[in-house]
């Protein structure tokens, strides 16, 4: 059967809105309701987006984008053989072999617990800049690290330390809350286990950060399954799994928003209904089945739902691009890593959104139609 | 007499609104044969059922007890999308408040039966103009109904009635809104379209005059006290 008659009725009822304001205003009314919603997810998720993607961008941009560590215990057994083999499988692909550890860090003005890291592509001494403001030293200071190996000596056993001139401060890495001293490879070995011991491949390849940890199992072959290879999204596993757990809660909280609207349009289209009760009778006695006042009533809703969620798309979409360009929303200084809320508009989350002003819009109308096709026709003509 | 099945068949039909003591008995054990080409008129005193009775015939409403045979086929089985069906194919309605569509126009008015049967929005066009120009309004069909008079407004209900080319015509107090010119003008129009298109017509009224020039007369009476004048 054809929506033929259906599709006709429903942009007479629309089109013609101008010769009933009631209908007009119920329907500008749902209309603004549903385009409010969208907008306000539209942007919302944008500016999440905006915000997302610089953390990801940070952590990209600092740190590791994939590890190969021990499968068991510490020490990474021939690290020197993995890491030709990679270099030869992946060249674009920067490979640094680490090791890590706790030691007590002291100035002359004062001594802190930091982790030490080891790394094979550092010559000088770095230390965070969070771990320098705690210490009170900079560039061209000497501090001392003591560590938790003791060796034996004519005293007896003594912590093993070193004195060493800092020859950078480096801004900390992301989700980094205590301060890191940064070692030469061949020294921290020295300090930590007093042998050359590797605990870990650290890779950074900038041009396929997040598909990385694939590529090596393919490169290794048979020696991925003596290692633990961790990509970036296990490295942060925490981080970004607190970013798409706020990204799922803002969606279901915005969302309601959305709810709130197709409440207002099943309000508004049962008034419809009530309004036009005596014609829905007329038309059902014209030969209308209740299908076809159903299909009426579906169209009339998804006719409001898809004008609505599409002004407030690309309302939506317009404004998050001017005030993401413009930085309009400017931020205090020193407390966040932009200078302005920056907004991302993704694609796919505007699809979403829509899809489910879509459905949302399609039940609002659901409701009453179904009301108006399970009454008799006489009904709406009784009461003349 | 003819020896043909009558069009319309009603045995025992009854129906009442509300419920407990409020409850009102409006048709009660109620018969009634309507022949094929027949004009019957329905008259009775206002609250007496004659609109519902229409409604009944006319499948816009399901009687509560009895029986409504149309063409020989037992309505009472019929399903929502069958009876909307014959509704479309079967039956045109005239109503007093000639219950025009507001958004439509008077040619898209006549040709919303045809395009709810499935018929392509050219031809149900070209179909009610052919129709308006029957009823003597060519000139009309671009006109709004709260652009037309009242009797031009129960006209063009007349052409959307006859859209279909329905065998049984149904008209509840079509001449009602009307001063007593545009009546007879209506009552004339619908005596030539029911001999012409050979149709079935059951016109309720309150006036005397139009029911005595139809082929037969049904009084309703209030507690169903019935009685028929040839």
């Amino acid at each position: 059967m054809s929506l033929g008659a259906e599709l006709h009725v429903a942009r007479r009822y629309l089109v013609g809105i101008r010769r009933r304001t009631h209908v007009a205003t119920v329907t500008l009314i749902s209309l603004a309701g549903l385009g409010i919603g969208v907008f306000a997810l539209v942007v919302v998720l944008a500016m999440l987006e905006g915000f997302q993607s610089g953390i990801r961008a940070e952590i990209v941009a600092r740190a590791a984008h994939a590890e190969l560590r021990p499968a068991a215990g510490r020490r990474l057994p021939e690290p020197d053989r993995l890491a030709s083999v990679l270099q030869a499988e992946l060249p674009d692909v920067e490979a640094v072999q680490v090791v890590r550890g706790a030691c007590l860090v002291s100035s002359a003005m004062d001594a802190v617990p930091a982790p030490v890291v080891g790394r094979s592509d550092t010559a000088g001494v770095v230390v965070d800049q969070l771990l320098a403001r705690r210490l009170g030293v900079g560039a061209g200071d000497r501090i001392e690290v003591v560590s938790a190996r003791r060796r034996l000596t004519p005293m007896g056993p003594l912590p093993v330390r070193i004195s060493a001139e800092i020859s950078r401060v480096a801004a900390p890495r992301p989700g980094s809350e205590s301060g890191t001293v940064i070692l030469p490879l061949g020294r921290a070995q020295q300090l930590l286990w007093g042998e050359p011991v590797v605990e870990a491949i650290e890779l950074r390849d900038p041009a396929d950060p997040w598909r990385l940890a694939q590529r090596m199992r393919v490169a290794l072959g048979s020696d991925a399954s003596e290692v633990e290879i961790a990509g970036l999204d296990q490295l942060h596993r925490g981080l970004l799994t607190a970013l798409a757990l706020e990204r799922v809660m803002i969606f279901l909280a915005v969302g309601l928003m959305l709810v709130v609207a197709a409440l207002n349009l099943l309000c508004n289209v049962a008034m419809v209904a009530a309004e036009k009760r005596k014609d829905l009778a007329v038309m059902a006695g014209l030969g209308f089945a209740p299908r076809s006042l159903r299909r009426l009533f579906l169209v009339l809703g998804l006719a409001i739902g898809v004008v609505g969620s599409a002004l407030g798309a690309v309302a939506g979409t317009v404004v998050a691009v001017v005030l993401d360009r413009t930085g309009w929303l400017r931020l205090p200084q020193g407390v966040f890593m932009v200078p302005s809320v920056p907004f991302e508009v993704d694609p796919a989350s505007v699809a979403l959104v829509m899809v489910v002003a879509l459905a949302l819009a399609a039940l609002g109308a659901w409701l009453p139609a179904r009301m108006v096709a399970r009454r008799e026709p006489a009904e709406g003509l009784r009461y003349e | 007499m003819s020896e043909a099945r009558p069009l319309v068949e009603a045995s025992g039909l009854g129906k009442g609104y509300g419920a407990g003591p409020t409850r009102v008995e409006v048709l009660d054990g109620l018969d009634l044969e309507v022949a094929s080409g027949e004009m019957l008129a329905v008259v009775g005193p206002s609250g007496v059922g004659k609109s519902t009775l229409l409604h009944l015939i006319g499948l816009l409403d399901r009687p509560e007890r009895g029986r409504l045979l149309l063409e020989g086929r037992d309505t009472g089985v019929l399903d929502g999308t069958a009876r909307a069906g014959l509704r479309n194919r079967m039956i045109g309605f005239v109503f007093q408040h000639h219950h025009l569509l507001e958004e439509l126009d008077a040619l898209d008015n006549v040709a919303l039966p045809l395009r709810i049967s499935g018929e392509g929005s050219r031809r149900a066009r070209d179909r009610a103009a052919e129709l308006l120009e029957a009823v003597g309004l060519a000139g009309r069909t671009a006109h709004f109904p709260d652009q037309l008079s009242g009797g031009e407004q129960q006209r063009v209900s007349v052409a959307r009635a006859l859209a279909m080319e329905p065998r049984l015509l149904l008209a509840d107090e079509p001449t009602g809104n009307l001063d007593r010119a545009n009546s007879e003008r209506l009552f004339d129009l619908v005596s030539q379209l029911h001999l012409k298109a050979g149709l079935t017509s059951i016109i309720v009224t309150h006036n005397e005059e139009m029911a005595r020039r139809c082929d037969r007369i049904f009084r309703l009476a209030p507690r169903a006290d019935l009685s028929e004048d040839v």
